[in-house]
């Protein structure tokens, strides 16, 4: 297997001068597809930095990182950088982030939309991608109608448009109860295992941790432990 | 609407959304629209309507040169010319035909007393230069009693007549009413009164030989400007103007010198900027209450112009929803102007230098969300 996100002895300082503070200390770790990548951590310990890094949404002030080959260097512009989020990354967010004033399919049509699928086949590439996160009978609601699992699973299938072989999820069972939060972490586990897509998802919920493939620990900008539990349950 | 939905791209999906989500600032966006079309158009019209006033005569004759006395700026005041200064004209080369055509103001007495300035328009019945357009009763034959005269039933009440054949005075002598026309107008407010070139003689204590202007038509082929330069070298002291150089000299005559122009313009500019200042404020305010959804658009990878997109089909929405509005009033301004002695014109150039003006202004207030947008940090939606 080859490595989709490569990193080596990343690191990012956030502002400058007096006030500049390093978040992230020489990480080095390469992310794998087919699998679910858990990272814990206490609060602040760079966790959603490094996300952001590994998302081509923050620039690592020091060290390299590939995408599947490719040098994220310095000289990369926001417009290119954007770029490649388009192209690789599907990302889930904790508060859903989905389009208040558009209906769950809408929601997903205006993700392929950006990626260019011709309008056409924007409608039933929706659909089906809800009906396989088993939302097919939602799929005309809007999200205020949507409970936090529906909307969590709608966002699922949003970051899915276009089918990215990369998905990243900051704490997505966060604003969810028990039961819920592990129907979605299941819902990721699973699009690793059967779509081979690299999954990496930022917790602390312990309800997710059973479904993750390999757990990396952060602890003050530093990667502290990186193993695969060997329960890992398929 | 599911059907429609499936037809629209996502930018304009998001557009219309974000606008018909919040009905109240819409219906301000769409006010503020409709108020700055109707100010632009109603002042733009009636600019071109007073344009078109202040050159009719010249435009309403078919010469190809005027000679005027010396030193006229427009046709609704002039000196005098000598008549036999015609056949001068009529020996240069290139000269078809020359016609006499008199302009002098005049009083105007009521049947019932009172009076009234007017423009006393004399013409030859014979060639037509100068004849009344738009006539609506009467003919143009009846002129040849001498007390004939026709006026425009725009200033019948204002001059006291109310029928056909009414008498009145003129500097006088007695005048009949034998013709009306329909929406000629001066700008001078002291309207046109028709009749043959010898009554506006008798009318106005002119002598036989004399006249204000003569109306000069090429032969066919002629160079207008080398006859025009013969002409003027030949007659000396007079103005020769082509017909179009004459009408804009009377324009910009009377819009300029009575500052009618300038305020008309003024308003004009301020229906604008109010149009870009509404606009721009109520568009940046939805901006701002969706940040965080262009936020998530540009983590989702979103180039800059899908962004500027959902924007700009904001503010084309916004145009063209105002636009109709405003443009539906303007109509209604244009036809209750119909009747009344101030015309606002309103051609098909105009409603598309308007509905251009519109489109203009509604980009330019979605400049400053654009300028918001472009600073947007996507990492945002992690917080
Ligand atoms: N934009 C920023 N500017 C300055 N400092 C920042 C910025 N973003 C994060 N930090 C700091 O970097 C450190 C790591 O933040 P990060 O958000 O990556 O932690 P985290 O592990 O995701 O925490 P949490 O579990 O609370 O979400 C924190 O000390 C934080 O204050
Ligand atoms: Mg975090």
């Amino acid at each position: 297997m080859s490595a989709v996100l490569s990193l080596r002895e990343v690191g990012v300082t956030y502002g400058r001068g007096a006030t500049a503070f390093q978040a992230l200390h020489g990480i080095s770790l390469d992310i794998e597809p087919g699998e679910m990548t858990l990272m814990l951590g206490p609060s602040g310990s760079g966790k959603t930095s490094l996300l952001q890094v590994m998302g081509c949404l923050l620039r690592a002030s020091r060290g390299s990182v590939r995408l599947f080959g490719q040098d994220l260097h310095a000289g990369l512009t926001a417009e290119a950088l954007a770029a490649l989020r388009l192209q690789h990354i599907g990302f889930v967010f904790q508060h859903y982030n989905l389009f208040p004033t558009l209906k769950a399919w809408e929601n997903v049509a205006v993700a392929l939309d950006i990626k260019a699928l011709p309008r056409a086949q924007q409608h039933a590439q929706a659909l089906a991608l809800l009906d396989r996160l088993g939302l097919a009978d939602r799929a005309g609601h809007y999200p205020s109608e949507l409970s936090g699992g529906q909307k969590q699973r709608v966002a699922i299938a949003r970051a899915m448009a276009g089918a990215p072989r990369v998905l990243l999820a900051d704490e997505p069972t966060a604003a969810l109860d028990g039961k819920t939060g592990q129907g979605v972490a299941a819902t990721l586990h699973e699009l690793a295992h059967r779509d081979g897509v690299a999954v990496v998802v930022v917790s602390h919920d312990p309800r997710v941790e059973p479904f993750g493939d390999r757990v990396l620990h952060l602890e003050d900008g530093r990667l502290v432990d990186d193993r695969r539990p060997p329960r890992s349950s398929a | 609407m599911n059907a429609a939905g499936r037809g629209l791209g996502g930018t304009s999906l998001l557009a219309w959304r974000n606008l018909s989500h919040d009905r109240a600032r819409f219906v301000v966006t769409l006010v503020g629209v409709l108020f700055a079309v109707l100010l632009m158009g109603v002042e733009l019209g009636l600019l071109l309507g007073f344009a078109r006033t202040t050159s009719g005569m010249v435009d309403h004759t078919q010469a190809d040169l005027w000679i005027t006395p010396a030193g006229t700026t427009n046709v609704d005041i002039a000196g005098r010319l000598d008549e036999r200064r015609r056949f001068e004209a009529l020996a240069v080369p290139g000269v078809a035909a020359v016609d006499a055509l008199m302009l002098q103001f005049a009083f105007w007495r009521k049947p019932d007393g009172g009076t009234e300035s007017v423009s006393m328009i004399g013409y030859n019945l014979a060639s037509g230069q100068g004849r009344p357009w738009n006539l609506v009763q009467g003919r143009v034959e009846d002129l040849q009693q001498d007390d004939a005269v026709i006026i425009d039933t725009l200033y019948a009440a204002k001059l006291g007549v109310a029928a056909l054949g009414q008498t009145v005075e003129i500097n006088n002598q007695r005048a009949r009413v034998v013709g009306f026309t329909e929406g000629i107008r001066t700008f001078t407010q002291s309207p046109y009164v028709f009749t043959t070139h010898r009554n506006a003689q008798k009318f106005t204590f002119l002598r036989p030989d004399q006249t204000t202007y003569l109306l000069v038509r090429l032969v066919p082929g002629a160079d207008v400007d080398t006859v025009r330069d013969a002409l003027q070298a030949r007659l000396g002291r007079v103005d020769v103007w082509r017909s179009a150089d004459f009408a804009r000299a009377a324009q910009r005559y009377w819009l300029v010198t009575t500052g009618a122009g300038s305020a008309l313009l003024l308003a004009a500019l301020l229906g604008l900027v109010v149009g870009i200042v509404i606009v721009g404020q109520t568009l940046y305010a939805t901006t701002v209450d969706r940040l965080p959804e262009y936020a998530t658009l540009r983590a989702m990878g979103a180039p800059n112009r899908y962004l500027y997109a959902v924007i700009l089909k904001q503010a084309a929405i916004s145009a063209v929803l105002g636009f109709a509005g405003g443009m539906l009033l303007v109509g209604l301004v244009v036809l209750g102007g119909e009747g009344s002695t101030v015309a606002v014109a309103m051609p098909a150039g105009l409603v598309g230098v308007l509905a251009l003006l519109t489109l203009f202004m509604c980009m330019l207030g979605a400049l400053i969300s654009i300028r918001r947008i472009t600073r947007i940090d996507p990492t945002s939606v992690f917080q």
